[in-house]
């Protein structure tokens, strides 16, 4: 046999075994969609997609115990970062299914009306391609793979968004994320164009190496340029300022799980692109004239400032709101500012700061759109006033609504505080003062409009002998399980601090794996 | 740096090039030819159809369906030449390779078959 097919095979594709898996489900969904007659209830195929996930989420735990290994080589990188961040789109994915589900069923949003899903099994096997592209693009190492996966993801996610073809604001938003979403993808594409011109390679371990030989030799204006346009790119995927203007008419006009999964997924996916794109290549950058590292010293007061912007414009905007969906687009613009600042101040515990936060965010959120889904198809309104006497009519769901948002706030005792502590140390670490006092500040100004749909719940009163919101055992799996994690990561988190510190190991990223 | 500059002297020279020589050819011909309109030279071609009416006029949305289609099935050829080329070098490894990508691809006709994309009604 020939030398160059010996070695295809060679590699060790079973490290991929998780996406595999997931790309199995997804095309299996679609021939059984396309098999199955017209009328046929598409709700067993989200179980088969549940189940892919769960396998997946087996076969990545496998491989986070195992040594880190690459395909081709470094093109396709298995290290604890990626496994790490596949943990979370996965969990997310779990989530958005089982919201999914109770939306197509009896009663759902999308099972009737003007807002009906009539495409349900595309439904569920796009959020399996979507999924999929997140966790491409987590493992990639090279621009090629990376940007291949960036788009798989993005194609899905403006399908999901679209779902609802009858309603007029899913339209809207679904052109916007559309244009938004080319015009990033261009940016990004731009600068990796730069960063290919200036080290001759996609790989980002080789472009690591070839932009310090770029930046002594006199381009390092273009090194600049690509740094600006990646941030550029990646800023509209994480939805920060000043790029974030899609966001609030995507949330409101795309169904709640898909909210929930681009809330959660797609942005989880940016940060990782985030790390593994800017990290890789521009981290051992120094300045030759003092040595001194370039990313630390002068790239990240940029970064600081996109951290900045999008706290202060995501939480005071989001006070003006008055549908729950656009205050919550609001508020992730906010987390991701609030994400961003631990990149800006970039200590070695980035990872675990980042991650941390992360996964507390993944529970919240999720709690959150999943009680945001059952009101408003209860009250037939995304309006704050749908929440008017959720206490007296469910208490549990007002309770863990109540929950979640203080979570997102950032009170004591939640996930959500312990995250943020930890990001707001690393600004401190590194004395980036006014970093950190906005984000106290602003996480003072967001207590108001989460206090909003508190006081909504408690204080007003509903219309009189209102029975009780009806709860999916699938959304009630969600939201049980969300709040469990938000009151345990709040009130023990050494136990998950631990695990990120000791069984994860990040430093694997910078570790060149082929010999 | 400076040959990073002079790749870019090269390319607008490329576009410079590009400018004149459609504009010299134009200009050169606008001297030589004879100069004897008629009505029908007058008319924009197009496809000797006698053009009339708007043109803003309506365009279904399945033509638009079909060359994205077609497209599909193009780009699929693009990478079975080069694979069909090799055939011998590359041996089973690819060809399981290229079954995958058929499949999937067909997956994808049987899809657009299913959602009514190839009649025309």
């Amino acid at each position: 046999m020939d030398e160059a097919v010996k070695n295809v095979l060679d590699w060790n594709w079973g490290a991929m075994a998780p996406e595999l898996v997931i790309l199995g489900a997804a095309t299996l969904m679609t021939i059984l969609d396309l098999l199955l007659p017209a009328g046929r209830d598409r709700r067993p195929l989200a179980w088969l997609g549940l189940a892919g996930i769960l396998v997946a989420a087996f076969l990545v735990w496998r491989n986070v115990q195992a040594e880190p290994t690459h395909i081709l080589y470094d093109m396709y990188r298995v290290d604890d970062f990626a496994n790490a961040f596949k943990l979370v789109f996965l969990a997310g994915a779990a989530f958005a299914l089982l919201l999914a589900v109770a939306d197509v069923g009896p009663g759902g949003e999308a099972s009737s009306g003007e807002k009906a899903i009539r495409d349900r099994g595309e439904y569920f096997y796009l959020l399996l391609t979507g999924l999929l592209g997140a966790m491409m693009l987590a493992s990639a190492a090279d621009l090629i793979v990376l940007f291949v996966g960036l788009e798989v993801l993005a194609l899905s996610s403006y399908i999901l968004v679209a779902l609802r073809r009858q309603y007029l604001p899913a339209v809207e938003g679904a052109f916007k994320y559309v244009v938004n979403g080319g015009i990033a993808s261009a940016i990004t594409l731009y600068g990796m164009s730069f960063l290919y011109g200036l080290t001759g390679s996609t790989n980002l371990l080789a472009v690591g190496e070839g932009l310090r030989d770029a930046y002594v030799s006199g381009n390092a204006y273009l090194v600049y340029v690509a740094f600006f346009f990646l941030v550029v790119g990646v800023a509209f995927k994480i939805a920060a300022a000043p790029f974030h203007m899609w966001a609030p008419d995507v949330y409101q006009g795309a169904p709640t799980p898909v909210t929930a999964f681009l809330a959660v997924v797609s942005k989880a996916a940016g940060f990782a692109l985030l790390l593994r794109l800017l990290l890789t290549a521009f981290l051992g950058l120094a300045n030759p004239l003092d040595g001194s590292p370039l990313l630390f010293s002068e790239l990240n007061v940029y970064v600081g400032a996109v951290a900045a912007a999008s706290m202060i414009i995501g939480n005071t905007v989001a006070l003006r709101q008055t549908n729950v969906k656009r205050m919550m687009a609001y508020s992730s613009i906010a987390h991701a500012g609030y994400l961003l600042v631990p990149f800006a101040s970039l200590t070695t515990m980035v990872f675990s700061q980042m991650m941390f936060y992360l996964v507390a965010y993944l529970f919240m959120t999720m709690g959150a759109f999943a009680v945001i889904q059952l009101v408003a198809r209860d009250r037939g309104s995304e309006d704050l006033r749908a929440f008017a006497g959720l206490f007296r009519r469910s208490p549990l769901l007002a309770l863990a609504m109540t929950l979640f948002l203080l979570s997102l706030a950032g009170l004591p005792l939640t996930a959500g505080f312990i995250g943020k502590f930890y990001l707001f140390l690393s600004a401190v670490g590194r004395e980036m003062y006014a970093l950190a006092a906005i984000m106290v500040l602003t996480s003072v100004v967001s207590f108001v409009y989460y206090f909003a749909v508190i006081r909504q719940m408690f204080l007003r009163t509903g219309e009189e002998g209102d029975p009780g919101v009806r709860v999916p055992p699938t959304v009630g799996t969600v939201i049980a399980l969300s709040a469990a994690a938000t009151v345990l990561l709040g009130l023990l988190p050494d136990p998950a601090l631990d695990l990120l510190a000791h069984t994860f190991n990040f430093s694997e990223m910078f570790l060149p794996l082929a010999e | 740096m400076i040959e990073y500059i002079n790749n870019y002297v090269l390319v607008s020279i490329f576009v410079l090039l590009g400018l004149l020589l459609p504009v010299a050819a134009l200009t050169l011909g606008r001297f030589l030819r004879p100069h004897r309109p008629t009505p029908e030279k007058g008319k924009p071609y197009e496809s000797g159809v006698e053009p009339t009416g708007s043109s803003w006029v309506r365009y279904n949305v399945r033509y638009y369906l079909f060359a994205l289609l077609f497209v599909i099935f193009d780009v699929e050829t693009v990478f079975l030449y080069p694979w069909a080329v090799a055939y011998n070098q590359l041996g089973l490894f690819a060809l399981v390779e290229v079954l995958i990508f058929i499949a999937l691809l067909l997956i994808g006709l049987v899809y657009a078959w299913k959602k009514k994309v190839l009649t025309w009604t």
